[in-house]
């Protein structure tokens, strides 16, 4: 499709606020919680006690009968759904047998929090006491609760029906390690036993939680026809709208999810959580229905954290610092259901170096806690932590400068990916050659009362594109109105105005942006993997395009000319034959408005990859008494393709680098032996506050994705991925030793240090 | 057990038959339907939940609406009258500072405590009075570029 526009870009790329803003800072946003409905009543969940238990009976008479209790369900009011059911997301689809399970647990617990039965009731405090009033006869068994447990060859079983994917021959006994995931070219084991320098690490890390500060929340509603309608915070209305489908056999037609306002999700919200049982309370009960999950139910078993993982790695070089090869094993701690696989994971870790020689296994491993759920680049910060060490060990044996090192091995555009297609243009190259040049890298380390260190990491993130929709209704005045598919979690309604305003040269006020519920607007996958606002650019250029064809169609005849002999610029078509004939997008609109809509229609589905790459120079003090690290100064690179809006880009960096800083140093799910999670509060669980850390620098580097629109690449997710390798490296520098346990907490420091 | 209080709320007095086991954060969410202020964790951990009780910066999770009579009690509803952007609120929309949104009601009263009590605070001091409320989008950078240019706007007599 010809574009309409030319010239330089007027609204996209500069800093301008949200769209949204006002209603943030007023306290007039809608999330679910703050829903109040007619006749409205409120479900509580009732939970696992036990990390591993057969469900012999639920017995729910007696909750039933307490007076203001309006419905109760267990799994025995759901359809069972088969092993393997999938509903589609990306290239993946996700299993619904698993989603079920994560929503209210069938036959078996896996672990402590899996949701077991629910109540809806006039108020929180009969509901609460009707959970204590269901009485579930559980015979426990023995649990794994980390990965060397269930990796044990006489470990109990989660599931009869796992056997090791990846293995020749297949297994005849099930299994806790649910894949075996490979990715070799070369011989890395020849190469590393042959070459001049080697180093090598293996590391832990602990769970993690994504710290969305809404819990999640949602309000079901069934009309007198049966159509039920979802209010919820979530990453994708489709997506939930076709996991409730399912967990209720209810067909698409008969069901509508609203996405609200999102307080935070950060991959947290993708699976629904939840809605389908709000909605079963309702159609059982027939009054509207709320649930708005506890802090401590989000923490212990609300939405799965992403996971735990022990990484081994071992690099070498020649003398020169050119990498030979690289041999790691990655195991990744899925919880208590298959999870979402090693292979991103192992491709983040190595996608950066131009290595002859590879040797990656990963395995993904069932534990009976939570099941895991994707956080921000998924795995990705777990990846770096391990081989970023490694390479600034390798470094360092070799005496080689660590930005040198990079810049010697990196991945270029046309490259082999660890898969061992080419990559599409990258700018890895010219980060590393900023990073050089700034002075975060060429100020010596100011001296302090403690040992001081700098550090160098590099994050990779593949990102990916799927399916964005969304559709533009010009009004009577002729205005703009965009109704996308994305849920809106990163400023995406205010990016796609600059879009919409730039591709019909009209002011950002002009354009009234809102994400549509899912009977409103085309199928559109969820706001994940950074991909949403480079394939709602693409899509809204799809449909600029289409409803300015529809607006010259009309202008033609309206100034009685051929379409192609109307110049379009600024919300006015002007004859290039006759002077002065010319008419605007308002005029055009009241002239025509009778004549039918002008809906301008666009899709993306297939966009090219917009990798993600980015650098991170940190400097730390470590307090050699205490143990405790403090970043002192911390910048961040990132090549984002186009910034389509600088402030909403550096809000996506610095946010992302410190949720990097908060697991690096301070955020670790402590489980005990029986399961339970230890610190299921935000006292406990402690995520980073003002005090915790520095201003961070952000530099926007730009290189246009090829055949993509305004060139775009993800943002959101890579800056997370480099901050603990980042800050491990620069405390290896400050006090000699290599953190191998992450979170980096005091104690843990000042146990290296005196190992 | 129910008891009846009276309260005053963003200077609007109110009568109520309220729960003794309701908090203050309950009475106005779900009471008088100023849902501006949110729930977070209920523990007072996060800082969602800020209003101003008497002036202090205060988890509304941890009052208890029986403690609301005799206090002068504000919201996120009752910082921006007539439709008019308090200085911080317009400076948060400004610099980026609201993504989520979550945590910027309690941001913005937190804000408003520091300035009332100290017109002109340092960065350091801005980073204080947040300490209390955690963001999870921003990295906090833009919040205290906010906060301390509204400080220089309404030390210019800005409105």
């Amino acid at each position: 499709m010809q574009s309409e526009k030319s010239g330089p870009l007027q609204v996209v790329g500069r800093r301008l606020p949200r769209v949204d803003a006002k209603e943030r800072v007023t306290g007039g946003a809608v999330y679910p919680a703050d829903l109040k409905l007619p006749g409205m009543v409120h479900a509580k969940l009732l939970r696992s006690p036990h990390a591993h238990a057969r469900i012999r009976a639920i017995e729910t008479t007696r909750a039933e009968a307490l007076p203001g209790v309006l419905a109760v369900v267990t799994a025995a009011d759901f359809p069972e759904l088969p092993i393997g059911a999938s509903v589609p997301m990306g290239e993946t689809g996700y299993d619904m047998w698993m989603v079920a399970q994560v929503n209210m647990a069938r036959g078996k617990v896996l672990w402590i929090g899996q949701p077991v039965a629910a109540v809806a009731a006039l108020d929180l405090h009969i509901a609460e006491a009707a959970l204590g009033l269901i009485e579930v006869d559980y015979e426990t068994l023995p649990a794994v609760i980390d990965l060397a447990a269930a990796m044990a060859p006489d470990a109990p079983v989660l599931h009869e029906h796992v056997f090791t994917k990846g293995v020749e021959p297949r297994p005849r006994t099930p299994s806790n390690i649910c894949s075996r995931t490979v990715i070799a070219r070369g011989d890395a084991t020849a190469a590393l036993a042959t070459a001049p320098a080697t180093a090598g690490i293996s590391v832990a890390i602990d769970t993690a939680h994504q710290g969305y500060l809404e819990p999640q929340a949602t309000v079901a509603e069934v009309d007198a026809n049966g159509f039920v309608t979802v209010w919820t915070s979530t990453q994708g209305q489709f997506t939930a709208e076709l996991m409730i489908g399912r967990m209720l056999g209810l067909p698409l037609s008969r069901l509508k999810v609203c996405p609200l306002e999102v307080g935070g999700a950060f991959g947290g919200k993708i699976i629904i959580h939840g809605e389908a049982v709000a909605a079963r309370l309702a159609q059982k009960c027939g009054r509207p229905v709320k649930m708005v999950l506890t802090r401590e139910e989000v923490l212990q078993g609300g939405s799965g954290p992403p996971s735990a993982a022990r990484i081994d790695i071992a690099v070498g070089a020649d003398k020169d610092g050119r990498l030979a090869a690289i041999k790691a094993s990655y195991h990744l701690d899925a919880g208590g259901l298959p999870g979402l696989g090693p292979s991103l994971v192992m491709q983040a870790s190595a996608a950066l170096y131009q290595c002859p020689n590879l040797d990656l296994q990963g395995f993904d491993v069932v534990t009976n806690k939570p099941r895991t759920e994707a956080y921000r680049a998924p795995g990705g910060i777990q990846a770096a932590f391990a081989m970023e060490q490694a390479m600034d060990a390798l470094c360092q044996r070799l005496g080689m400068d660590a930005l040198e090192f990079r810049k010697r091995n990196s991945s270029v555009t046309g490259g082999l990916m660890p898969i061992g297609t080419p990559f599409p243009s990258i700018g890895l190259t010219t980060i590393l050659d900023r990073v050089g040049a700034h002075s975060c890298w060429t100020d010596a380390l100011p001296q302090g009362r403690y040992p001081r260190g700098r550090g160098l990491a590099v994050g990779y993130w593949r990102g990916t594109s799927m399916t964005s929709a969304g559709h533009i209704t010009i009004a009577g005045d002729g205005r703009p109105m965009v109704t996308m598919g994305a849920v809106d979690i990163s400023g995406v309604r205010s990016t796609m105005a600059q879009v919409v305003a730039e591709e019909f040269g009209l002011p950002l006020d002009d354009i009234h942006v809102q994400t549509g519920d899912s009977k409103s607007v085309g199928y559109t996958d969820p706001a994940a993997g950074s991909r949403v606002a480079r394939t709602s650019t693409a899509a809204l250029v799809e449909a600029s395009r289409d409803a300015l064809a529809q607006l010259r169609a009309r202008a033609a005849e309206k100034l009685q000319c051929l379409p192609d002999q109307l110049d379009y610029a600024h919300g006015a078509f002007r004859s290039r034959q006759r002077s002065g004939a010319a008419i605007s997008l308002p005029e055009l609109m009241q002239a025509t408005l009778t004549d039918g809509a002008v809906v301008g229609r666009g899709v993306s589905t297939k966009l090219p990859l917009g990798v993600e790459i980015g650098a991170h120079v940190c400097d730390v003090e470590v307090d050699t008494d205490t143990g405790l690290v403090t970043v002192l100064r911390y910048t961040a690179f990132q090549d984002v393709g186009r910034a389509l809006n600088p402030i909403a880009v550096e809000g996506q960096m610095s946010g992302s680098v410190v949720q990097g800083i908060g697991w690096a140093l301070m955020e670790g799910f402590d489980y005990g032996p029986d399961g339970r999670l230890r610190n299921a509060s935000l006292l406990d669980y402690r995520m980073p506050t003002a005090l915790d850390v520095p201003p961070i620098e952000c530099v926007i580097i730009e290189t246009p994705v090829p055949g993509v629109a305004y060139g775009v690449r993800g943002v959101g997710e890579v800056p997370i991925v480099p901050p603990a390798a980042a800050i491990a490296n620069a405390i290896a520098r400050a006090i000699g030793v290599r953190m191998r346990h992450m979170p980096m907490t005091p104690e843990r420091v000042l146990r290296a240090l005196n190992a | 057990m129910k008891t009846l209080i009276t309260c005053t709320v963003n200077g609007a007095e109110h009568t109520l038959l309220i729960d003794t086991r309701d908090t203050l954060l309950d009475l106005l969410r779900e009471r008088l339907g100023l849902t501006g202020c949110k729930e977070g964790c209920g523990n007072g951990n996060c800082g969602t939940c800020t209003v101003l009780v008497d002036g202090a910066a205060t988890n509304a999770c941890l009052m208890l609406a029986l403690e609301a009579p005799g206090r002068d009690i504000v919201t996120i509803e009752g910082v921006s009258l007539q439709g008019k952007l308090h200085p911080i609120q317009r400076a948060l929309v400004e610099h980026g500072g609201t993504q989520c949104g979550f945590c910027t009601p309690g941001i913005v009263l937190s804000a408003k405590a520091l300035l009332d009590n100290n017109p002109s605070p340092t960065t350091a001091d801005v980073r204080h009075a947040i300490a209390g409320n955690i963001c999870r989008c921003t990295g906090y950078d833009k919040i205290v570029d906010a906060i301390v240019g509204a400080a220089a706007t309404l030390q210019a007599g800005g409105r």
